[in-house]
């Protein structure tokens, strides 16, 4: 079939830029409509999306324009699109989830004098995230990779007069900085290793996919890992996560589109992107698996002890981006991308369906929560869905993904399958204590009794998320591997039953486990948590990782400051000083010597500062 | 017709013009002065603009050179064998190339936003415009000219104005920052000068052979010296005449010269103390001028003289070039990071980024060359735009100092909405200008110097951290209740700005903008540094 609507893919991210741009020329004049300008944006980019899909569905081809962007002497940086069907597919995440948030949003932040500004950020996000992935080269990919990354700390500080927003807003930006630092120098690396300074995909899949290529293992591992360091930062893996659960200060929306469905998986599709060059290392192969495991069974720790209901939905959205990882780490595109495609939806639900009980109960400890369910039947029926998925309770789709996964672990290395394991029953188990707490037993609080469902226009996309959550796995079953094949071209292998009887186990105990402490009361919940009061005290505290890295960089470096700027006052200005004054002795000294000699005078001073550069010069680092 | 204007001495010479204008009119009519200096500083904007756009030489289009003789001094030659005549000749001469020209353009535009900047000017309009006016008289002459002797002249015309400037509209502590300013540049301008004069006593002689013998003529013209310091000039006999040759040594005492001379200029740590208490008591608007264009005379110099008439002693010097451009990064960031005061954040900030420019230069090749350039121009407009709000914001708040600021995003979110873009823009993020200038530095020095590009890159995260610490203590949080009145910019403060970053994102976007014509200037340079041969 031949490609028509591929060659306007351009238009998917232009169209919310456009919106991005109205809504900053004309600024608050708008209000509603502005709303309606950027959700009437989205709905153009979802729809030209799913045209694109369909073709490629269909059997077109690959499609990719580009331009020259910088030129020099010795080389070309260009800018371009590639149209495949992993782009396609992630434009349908992206676009799904933007369109469904930007209208929840309508009801969520209708209230809020700055809507415009909020839905002109989101447009900006949406367009930088379609850029970011219809990217043909990886400095594209990288300067939309900082965009999505600036949209996210927009977002997340949008609430600007509150110093927790400010400051989780600039968290955010400064640790996922230090994965983006990575992947600039994986950038400067490609550029001088790669023939003819070429940093297109399809250039980097032929040098990498031919075994001894023109680049040696060593720089390959290096790359790669480069690579990973920046998709660390962006998809929040340990020991770069910090920044995820504080960004939850942001409105719930966007929590739901950038810090669940589409931006932290971006570090997900990134390592999909290069993945060429992660199989050519086995070493950097072994790394994102063992990354991806320990953040994925790490961070469902963590969530078990978190009381702040979009902290243990960010905690957990922590682990299922392990999970990814360990999917792509044990060599599996297929089961990676596929947990992206689902994830994506049952997790925005999750979100969307907390923020619609914040908007009932303005608060977002779960403790003050309870008895919701009755008052908000379908918020509590979609986040049981949602629940139930991420849960990986069969046939949900987070079911069919998981499955996927652990059955490619257990192929690869049956400890990071037993690690994989034991993080589905601790998911089960934290969703199902987040689902009781909240919506099963009595109010707590007396205002919350008189809680009532959210708008429609909120509860449409929850519903419509919730039949994605439902559904979207069935692309991909063992007996049916519809969707790898369309993704690589190549028919998934599965390991059989094991995998999927384990999973399944360990999530219905989860669940049970957590029917048995949260509703029924049978395990009390109380003495369990004090038997063991230091284990529960460190994962409220989340390992005392942000105080680690608060006592080892940013006090260090402020110290580091101090010192230096005494330095810069005293010896730096100093030296100069000195330099200046004894060129001034010697001139004078000269001139009473040979008077009428100026250039004494400028000699020493010339003298005295060649010395300076020659003691600088001596210590030359090569 | 067109052809027969002179651009580049228009350009120059039209503030001056102003200047004289400015002396005959009566002190009192702050307007009229207003739109006097208005008007002189927006013809040689709209010249430059035309330049840039006319500047196609690739395509054979015209070259804007202009050359005169202006004095000739006859020298003695007793004693000379087959000399027919000696002079010292001082020569008018103008051009403009890829190097100048996007730093012309600069210079026009930050001059014009300067000027909209200084309605905040409160005492003595009429000397503070006919300095305005000096001063932008010099900048052009410096990047326009093509005789070391003028370059020299012009570099000293933008002292003086700058000195005024800064001593008499400036805040509490001027005096002692103008007198700062005064003598590290009077030192910087010493050295350079005596480079110069070796140059033009040994390499600018130029020989025609005649019927007594040869003609001899000593000058300052870049083309000369260029030429003879490559062994590619005079083909005369007297060419190999030692007397005319610099030495080893002599090459190498000119270079550190003309390094030291331009590393104040830049500022290069550990050369940049003087440049802190500039910005911190400045006029506002004279900071614009002053991190905009003026430090970049040192990033131009760098590369004029030192790069291009001594490529090989760079070649030698380019490690220790590079590691004192990585130490001014990181030092200028930590430095940033502990400042209380946002204008010395802002000025460690410049610390930071003209290290950039000096990787660039280090990296020997054309892109660290147009990533040196573009981030000299990158860095102009933003600073521009950062002390355009700095002085905006001072005009209401009566302070600039992180803590006593918070929350102003309530009360000016225009303003906070521009500061933001420019710290983002400062800190290097894509799509803003300031990403291509250090990313090319960066892209060029790895190609020879990689554990140090990477030193230099973690920059790149600290400038992130001042940028945020900085930004967002003024503009998020709390505010304070003695803010609550404050206005929202007028528009004759806001048309600077949303110009400024309508540049800096144009820039970002499309980049070639400014690269195309630098291109076909360093293709010569860099072949120079391949080869190592001089010129």
């Amino acid at each position: 079939m031949a490609t028509v609507f591929a060659a306007y893919a351009w238009l998917v991210p232009a169209l919310p830029l456009a919106a991005f741009a109205l809504l900053t020329a004309f600024g608050r004049s708008l209000r509603t409509t502005g709303a309606w300008v950027a959700i009437l944006a989205s709905l153009g980019s979802l729809a030209l999306a799913l045209l694109i899909a369909g073709e490629r569905l269909a059997g077109a081809e690959d499609y990719s324009q580009s331009f020259n962007w910088l030129a020099f002497g010795t080389a070309t940086l260009s800018v371009g699109i590639d149209v495949t069907n992993l782009t396609s597919l992630m434009m349908v995440v992206v676009t799904v989830v933007g369109f469904l948030v930007n209208v929840y949003s309508y009801g969520y932040m209708r209230d809020d004098e700055r809507m415009t500004v909020f839905y002109a950020y989101v447009s900006l996000f949406l367009a930088s995230m379609l850029g970011l992935v219809l990217a043909d080269n990886l400095l594209m990919l990288y300067i939309f990779w900082e965009l999505v990354g600036v949209c996210s700390f927009l977002l997340i500080g949008f609430w600007y007069h509150k110093p927790e927003a400010r400051d989780a807003a600039k968290k955010a930006f400064i640790v996922t900085r230090v994965g983006d630092l990575g992947l600039l120098i994986a950038v400067l690396l490609l550029f001088w290793y790669m023939p003819g300074h070429a940093l297109d995909f399809t250039s980097i899949g032929n040098v990498f996919g031919n075994d001894g290529g023109a680049i040696s293992a060593g720089i390959t591992t290096l790359i790669a890992l480069l690579i990973f360091l920046g998709a660390v930062g962006k998809s929040g893996q340990f020991p770069l996560h910090v920044w995820l659960p504080d960004a939850m200060e942001g409105p719930t929306p966007i929590s739901a589109l950038i810090h669940a469905a589409t931006m932290v998986a971006a570090g997900v599709f990134l390592v999909a992107r290069t993945f060429v060059i992660f199989e050519a290392s086995p070493a950097a192969m072994a790394t994102v698996a063992a990354i991806g495991a320990f953040t994925a069974i790490f961070a469902a720790t963590i969530a078990l002890a978190q009381n702040d209901i979009k902290r243990v939905l960010a905690y957990s959205t922590v682990s299922q981006l392990g999970y990814m990882m360990l999917g792509l780490g044990v060599g599996s595109v297929v089961a990676g991308m596929f947990h992206l495609f689902t994830h994506a939806f049952f997790k925005a639900l999750l979100f969307l369906a907390a923020g619609s009980v914040i908007h009932a109960v303005h608060t977002q400890d779960i403790r003050e929560m309870g008895g919701l369910g009755s008052r908000m039947k379908t918020t509590a029926w979609t986040f049981g869905i949602g629940a139930l998925a991420l849960a990986g309770i069969p046939p949900l789709a987070g079911f069919w993904s998981k499955d996927a996964i652990l059955a490619a672990a257990l192929e690869r290395n049956p400890l990071l399958f037993v690690v994989g394991a034991v993080t589905a029953f601790l998911t089960a188990l934290y969703m199902s204590r987040l689902f009781y707490m909240v919506f099963a037993g009595k109010p707590k609080d007396d205002s919350h009794a008189h809680a009532h469902e959210s708008p429609a226009v909120m509860t449409a996309p929850l519903v419509v998320l919730a039949a994605l959550s439902v559904i979207a796995g069935f692309v991909e079953t063992p007996w049916y591997g519809w969707f790898g094949e369309w993704l690589t071209g190549e028919a998934a292998h599965h390991a059989g039953y094991l995998a999927m009887i384990v999973a399944t186990a360990a999530g219905l105990l989860g669940l049970y486990l957590g029917w048995l402490i949260w509703q029924k009361g049978t395990i009390d919940r109380k003495a369990l948590a004090a038997r063991m009061p230091g284990l529960v005290r460190v994962l409220e505290r989340k390992y005392y990782i942000d105080e680690f890295y608060d006592l080892v960089f940013v006090r260090s470096l402020r110290r580091l400051g101090y010192v230096l700027r005494a330095i810069d006052g005293l010896v730096v200005d100093g030296a100069v000083r000195l330099v200046a004054v004894t060129a001034q002795a010697v001139g004078r000294l000269n001139t009473r010597m040979q008077s009428g000699q100026l250039q004494g005078y400028l000699l020493a001073a010339v003298f005295s500062v060649v010395i300076l550069v020659l003691a600088v010069a001596g210590r030359r680092l090569w | 017709m067109l052809e027969a204007i002179p651009v580049l001495s228009l350009i120059t010479w039209i503030p001056l013009a102003g200047a004289l204008l400015m002396i005959l009119l009566p002190t009192r009519n702050a307007r009229a002065l207003r739109w006097v200096a208005g008007l002189f500083t927006a013809v040689p904007l709209v010249l430059a603009i035309w330049l840039y756009a006319e500047y196609k030489p690739a395509i054979g289009g015209r070259p804007y050179e202009e050359a005169y003789t202006w004095l000739t001094v006859p020298l003695s030659r007793a004693g000379a064998e087959g000399i027919a005549s000696l002079e010292l000749a001082f020569d008018y001469l103008m051009g403009v190339d890829g190097l100048s020209l996007p730093l012309t353009l600069l210079t026009g535009i930050v001059s014009m936003m300067a000027l909209l900047a200084s309605v905040h000017i409160r005492k003595r309009w009429k000397t503070f415009y006919v300095l305005f006016l000096l001063l932008q008289t010099g900048m052009y002459g410096v990047f326009l000219t093509r005789d070391v002797v003028w370059f020299f002249i012009f570099f000293e015309l933008t002292l003086i104005p700058a000195f005024f400037l800064i001593g008499i509209w400036g805040l509490e502590g001027r005096e002692k920052a103008a007198n700062r300013f005064l003598v590290y540049n009077g030192v910087g301008s010493a050295l350079m000068l005596l480079a110069f004069l070796m140059l033009v006593a040994t390499a600018g002689f130029t020989a025609t052979p005649g019927a007594g013998g040869d003609a001899l003529r000593f000058s300052g013209s870049y083309d000369v010296l260029l030429a003879n310091l490559s062994g590619s000039g005079s083909q005369s006999m007297l060419a190999s005449d030692p007397i005319f040759q610099l030495s080893d040594g002599m090459r190498w005492a000119a270079f550190v010269l003309l390094v030291i001379a331009f590393g104040i200029k830049l500022p290069m740590f550990p050369f940049h103390t003087w440049m802190l208490r500039v910005h911190a008591e400045a006029p506002p608007s004279i900071v614009m001028v002053h991190a905009g264009v003026l430090l970049k005379m040192g990033a131009y110099g760098l590369i004029r003289f030192a790069a291009q008439l001594f490529p090989a002693e760079l070649r030698e010097a380019a490690d220790v070039l590079a590691v004192l451009g990585v130490v001014g990064i990181l030092y200028g960031a930590v430095l940033a990071f502990v400042q209380k005061e946002f204008r010395l954040l802002l000025a460690y900030s410049s610390v930071s980024h003209m290290g950039i420019v000096l990787l660039g230069v280090a990296s020997l090749n054309d892109v660290g060359l147009t990533g040196a350039v573009f981030q000299a121009v990158s860095h102009g407009l933003i600073a521009a735009l950062l002390f355009l709000i700095v002085g905006s914001l001072y005009e209401r708040t009566g302070t600039t100092r992180i803590d006593e600021l918070g929350g102003l995003a309530k009360s000016v979110p225009f303003m906070s909405g521009i500061l933001l873009t420019a710290g983002l823009a400062n800190l290097g993020l894509p799509g803003l200008s300031g990403f291509v200038g250090e990313f090319l530095s960066f892209l060029g020095l790895f190609e020879s110097m990689k554990v140090l590009t990477v030193f230099g890159v973690l920059g790149v995260l600290l400038s992130a951290a001042y940028m945020l610490r900085g930004v967002m203590s003024i503009t998020f949080g709390p505010q304070s209740p003695r803010y609550d009145g404050i206005k929202e910019a007028r528009f004759v403060e806001a048309l600077p700005m949303v110009a400024l970053v309508a540049l800096i994102v144009l820039l970002g976007v499309y980049p070639s903008l400014l690269t195309g014509p630098m291109q076909p200037s360093f293709d010569p340079l860099v072949e120079a540094f391949k080869s190592g041969v001089g010129g």
